[in-house]
């Protein structure tokens, strides 16, 4: 297993949709993005640092 | 079979999805960065 090339980053980054397929994945990766940043929001308003803060 | 990859796109699927990635990312980056500073003209959180 230790014979396996290190990645170089950020250049070899695109190698990822070698292993993870866009057409299945691009849209629950973009639905979980959301749902975090729904989180955040969630969060820095319940402690207060709403509209009104 | 030719050599496949595990998500069975070809390397220059790859190279060419990862751009439009990239471009969309920093996009969006880009706008996450612009509400921030709004947040921070109208009412800094320190």
């Amino acid at each position: 297993m230790s014979d396996v090339a290190k990645p170089k980053n950020p250049e070899d980054d695109w190698k990822i949709w070698l292993v993870v397929n866009p057409a299945t994945w691009l849209m629950p990766i973009l639905f979980t993005v959301l749902a975090i940043a729904i989180a955040v929001h969630w969060v820095v308003f319940a402690v207060g640092l709403g509209w009104s803060a | 079979m030719a050599e496949q990859s595990l998500s069975g796109l070809t390397d220059q699927q790859a190279k060419e999805f990862h751009e439009q990635f990239k471009v969309t990312y920093t996009a969006f980056v880009g706008l996450a960065a612009l509400a921030h500073l709004f947040v921070i003209a109208a009412n800094p959180w320190w």
